[in-house]
């Protein structure tokens, strides 16, 4: 029996924490997603990258809930979005899992966005603890002490009373990765989290998404920084026009991949 | 000199009747409102349909009718129906007031929800808070805060709306100064009315201006 117990165990390891199969996703004729498929595993950091409109943020809105997919599957944790095989192969709309598991799934899936939103009426670290208090049932003064911890390691302490317009760009998007950590996530997903903020702010979101990556949080994060993409992933994903045109490590999607479409949009980049 | 010094404590009477149509109609005009503006985003048809209907005849047909159409209307209804429903003057004003106060309420917090942006939704959808919550704790707290000036506005005209209760001849402040102003042949009611009117509305200017510095704390 233990050693049956201890073959499942390993067999669960094993198992991406992420796997997404055969994606599809359209907005009425425009094919947003045409066929995704990749996998991630437990403490892997995964870098997408991709011109304007090749379909990165809606890969990440169709993993998180904020879109429904129209065919494929998708297991986060290994509990599956949809009904595997509810599609028949592509030829009808997915059928999505029962609403406890979509909320399970939603509860394991934390997602960083391009503006931020915060909410504006909430101080910072209210804003941090109204889901722990509210979802999870956490008590105030564990939700308070949590905050506080993660502003400390956002290197924003002090700030817990200031109201989110009196911070700069940056200092807010550290409030709301702390906002989306406190919820104790099994992948953080990041939306351009750079994009909204001028090129000085970056890199201190960067050096935090970096201190994540070394304490082994599992990520995927939609960028346009293609050094921060290279460094910081285990895996890159070059998506173009709705299909995923490379994928590997960092070095054979920077430096060893000869697909054209890759090298002119690597080189659009270098240029600038 | 002497008769005129009775003026004060007899309008008196007339403007606490005032302020009553006034806080009652607040009071029944701003939730209905709401609720109203709720329904009226709904993504049904049979739902948005009649409430639309409902608002733009309540803003399309002068409040004057509304008030005579439900005092007297009862009375129809009785005669045709056989039934036996009486609705009284002092409520009927208090129910046409709110239903229609109500309508215009309820385009300002339609307005205000609308102006929220979809990512305060979608953080509160991340977050796993259910829609009440994200209704109650997320949007509602700024919907108030944008709806305070219009909704000052609505509220200050009340104040000199309720003299159109007297077309039913419920005894407001305003139908007491006329009746005043014909005993003493003299204008001097009139002008005492409106100061009352007048006093009333600044301190709800001040109200609502403190009520705005106070949500001033966040933009």
């Amino acid at each position: 029996m233990s050693v049956d117990k201890n073959m499942v165990d390993t067999n669960k390891d094993s198992l991406p924490i992420l796997k997404v199969s055969h994606l599809k996703k359209s907005f009425g004729d425009n094919h947003v997603l045409k066929d995704i498929s990749f996998d991630l595993n437990e403490g892997e950091v995964l870098s997408i990258i991709g011109p304007s409109g090749s379909g990165k943020s809606t890969l990440l809105r169709c993993i998180t809930q904020l879109e429904t997919l129209d065919a494929g599957e998708v297991n986060v944790d290994g509990k599956d979005l949809v009904i595997p095989g509810s599609d028949m192969n592509g030829t009808r709309p997915v059928k999505y899992a029962p609403a406890k598991v979509l909320r399970s799934i939603r509860l394991s899936t934390g997602l960083v966005f391009q503006n931020f939103n915060l909410f504006p009426h909430l101080t910072v670290l209210q804003n941090i603890t109204l889901a722990p208090v509210r979802v999870l049932g956490d008590s105030r003064e564990e939700a308070r002490a949590m905050g506080r911890f993660l502003l400390k390691r956002m290197g924003l302490e002090g700030k817990e009373k200031a109201y989110p317009c009196e911070l700069s760009g940056g200092q807010q998007q550290r409030v709301s990765i702390a906002r989306a950590l406190a919820m104790n996530p099994r992948i953080l997903f990041f939306d351009e989290p750079t994009s909204a903020l001028d090129p000085e702010l970056t890199g201190e979101i960067l050096k935090v998404i970096k201190d994540l990556a070394a304490d082994k949080m599992t990520m995927v994060i939609v960028t346009h920084e293609m050094a921060f993409a290279r460094d910081v992933a285990d895996k890159v994903i070059f998506m173009d026009k709705g299909v995923i045109v490379e994928q590997g490590t960092p070095d054979f999607v920077f430096n060893q991949s000869g697909n054209e479409r890759l090298s002119s949009f690597l080189s659009r980049f270098a240029q600038h | 000199m002497s008769d005129l010094s009775n003026l004060i404590p007899i309008l008196w009477g007339g403007f606490q009747t005032t302020l009553a149509i006034f806080g009652l109609t607040l009071l029944f005009s701003i939730p209905l409102g709401l609720i109203i503006a709720v329904l009226k985003m709904s993504k049904y048809r049979i739902v948005r349909y009649p409430v639309s209907f409902y608002i733009s005849v309540m803003r399309g047909t002068p409040l004057l009718l509304q008030i005579v159409a439900i005092y007297f209307g009862s009375y129809y209804l009785n005669e045709s129906l056989g039934t036996d429903i009486i609705v009284d003057r002092f409520p009927a004003v208090i129910i046409a007031f709110s239903i229609n106060y109500a309508a215009y309420f309820a385009e300002i917090f339609r307005g205000g929800i609308q102006s929220i942006g979809k990512g305060q939704y979608e953080a509160a959808t991340m977050l796993g808070l259910t829609k009440t919550q994200t209704f109650f704790r997320i949007i509602l707290p700024q919907v108030v805060k944008r709806v305070v000036p219009a909704s000052a506005n609505e509220v200050i005209t009340l104040v000199k709306d309720t003299s159109l209760a007297q077309v039913i001849a419920v005894t407001e402040l305003f139908a007491l100064a006329k009746k005043q102003q014909a005993v003493y042949a003299s204008i001097y009611p009139l002008f005492v009315a409106g100061i009352f009117y007048y006093v009333a509305n600044l301190v709800l200017s001040c109200l609502f201006s403190y009520i705005e510095r106070k949500l001033d704390y966040y933009k």
